[in-house]
């Protein structure tokens, strides 16, 4: 399988070619455009009971849909995501990696798809009570509102809640302050997720949040 | 005329430079800016695809009911284009093969081609996304917009687009919508979410848009306060 992500960071969009007998999953709703001769089957992401929290818990969709070229030839898909902004590709080499809702766009197989509880912390957030877990070996590919960073921390860290996209799963997540009741107020910084832990973490540039508290008042 | 775009891909917009006497109908509102000698009208356009019909037929494609005229009376007349939303744009020079555009696309044309609603809308009409095409004809050029940015590809054979990231296709290619996996019952309730798809069909090229404006319009919508009467 090859892969290109075309257009960064405004418009990213991942060009795939499959060789024949290589598939690959992605979430609902994400292929734009294929090669016809590409077959497409749908199914509940990771088991109908995981992917019952999901739809309700993890703010994701209760289906994927797998693509297969069973032809001789390769062939083409393009996938993208509803938010315009960046589209990250990471291999996973037999570890995991946690999504916020809505980030998930593809995975190849080999790569597993479950839920985890993401603890109550994470639902008083804003974030869902359970969040997508990918493990195994193969590539995840996940987009986000705005540019996508980097980090890699090694003690606690301070997110903006809103602007997490994606971490390793030994990272743990606290809702806090960004600096006691009246500082967070005032600063209008409003709630943060604290992050404990080692590991790699993925921010969004904007949120689709700030961008909802800008228009909202101006619609009357 | 000539036709230069800049600020690509992300926030497109057309420079077009006119002859003298050179007409270009755009699409209202689309005018950012232009040359103060410049002669700017608003019309119902004429002939196929014009009048009040067919200005009522734009209308129903979710085009507005009017176009804007632009006659630059000497050469060197300059008028700026640029969608609403964030995107591309695309010049396309038209020819006998004809273009069909999804409604929302069009930006602007030459005074030699002709915007007729095509009728192939009736066959989209269970996409449930953009039911109408626009039928584009005659000779020159044609500026498309686009909600992301856009990438074309030659289709020999059969290719698939969702129908809401359709901007345009050449006519040489026959398309039908149809159900994008194994069972209809799935397309039809929408659980592999990619509900119905175009098929495309022949020899041509399908001009593709990355983003779906309907799709993000939903995401923001959907969490916006409603709206007070």
């Amino acid at each position: 399988m090859k892969h290109e992500i075309r257009y960064k960071p405004s418009f990213a969009a991942i060009f795939v070619t499959l060789n024949p007998g290589e598939s690959i999953t992605a979430e609902a709703g994400a292929m734009i455009s294929s090669d016809a001769q590409i077959s497409m089957a749908t199914h509940f992401s990771g088991g109908f009971l995981s992917a019952l929290l999901k739809k309700f818990f993890g703010g994701e969709s209760l289906f994927v849909n797998t693509f297969t070229n069973a032809t001789e030839q390769a062939k083409q898909l393009v996938f993208s995501q509803p938010a315009i902004g960046d589209i990250a590709c990471i291999e996973l080499r037999g570890n995991s990696i946690c999504f916020q809702p809505g980030a998930y766009i593809a995975h190849t197989p080999g790569v597993r798809m479950g839920v985890r509880w993401a603890g109550v912390a994470s639902w008083l957030a804003g974030e869902g009570l359970f969040k997508l877990k990918l493990s195994g070996n193969g590539l995840v590919f996940f987009g986000a509102y705005g540019g996508i960073t980097e980090k890699r921390i090694t003690s606690e860290f301070v997110v903006d809640s809103g602007h997490l996209v994606a971490y390793e799963p030994g990272i743990k997540m606290s809702v806090g302050m960004a600096g006691g009741v009246f500082g967070s107020v005032t600063s209008g910084e409003g709630f943060v997720n604290r992050l404990s832990g080692e590991g790699v973490i993925y921010l969004q540039s904007r949120s689709m949040d700030g961008l909802v508290r800008f228009l909202g008042p101006k619609f009357r | 005329m000539n036709v230069e775009i800049l600020q690509r891909p992300d926030c497109a917009i057309a420079r077009v430079t006119l002859n003298a006497g050179e007409k270009l109908m755009a699409e209202a509102g689309s005018m950012i800016a232009m040359s103060g000698y410049i002669n700017a009208s608003t019309t119902l356009r004429k002939g196929k695809g014009g009048g009040i019909l067919g200005g009522l037929k734009r209308m129903l494609a979710g085009e507005s009911l009017f176009l804007s005229d632009f006659r630059s009376p000497t050469a060197g007349g300059e008028v700026f284009l640029a969608p609403k939303l964030l995107g591309d744009i695309l010049s396309y020079p038209v020819s006998d093969t004809g273009l069909v555009v999804q409604a929302t696309s069009y930006l602007a044309s030459e005074s030699g081609v002709d915007i007729d609603l095509g009728w192939q809308g009736f066959k989209s009409l269970f996409s449930g996304e953009n039911i109408f095409w626009l039928d584009i004809s005659g000779r020159g050029t044609v500026l498309l917009s686009s909600f992301g940015a856009i990438y074309q590809v030659p289709v020999d054979g059969e290719y698939i687009v969702d129908t809401g990231h359709i901007v345009a296709f050449e006519k040489s290619l026959t398309f039908n919508v149809t159900k994008s996996g194994s069972s209809w019952i799935g397309s039809l309730l929408g659980m592999g979410g990619e509900g119905l798809v175009c098929r495309f069909k022949g020899q041509g090229r399908v001009f593709c848009q990355t983003h779906n404006p309907n799709a993000f319009g939903q995401l923001v919508g959907s969490q916006l306060p409603v709206k007070s009467q």
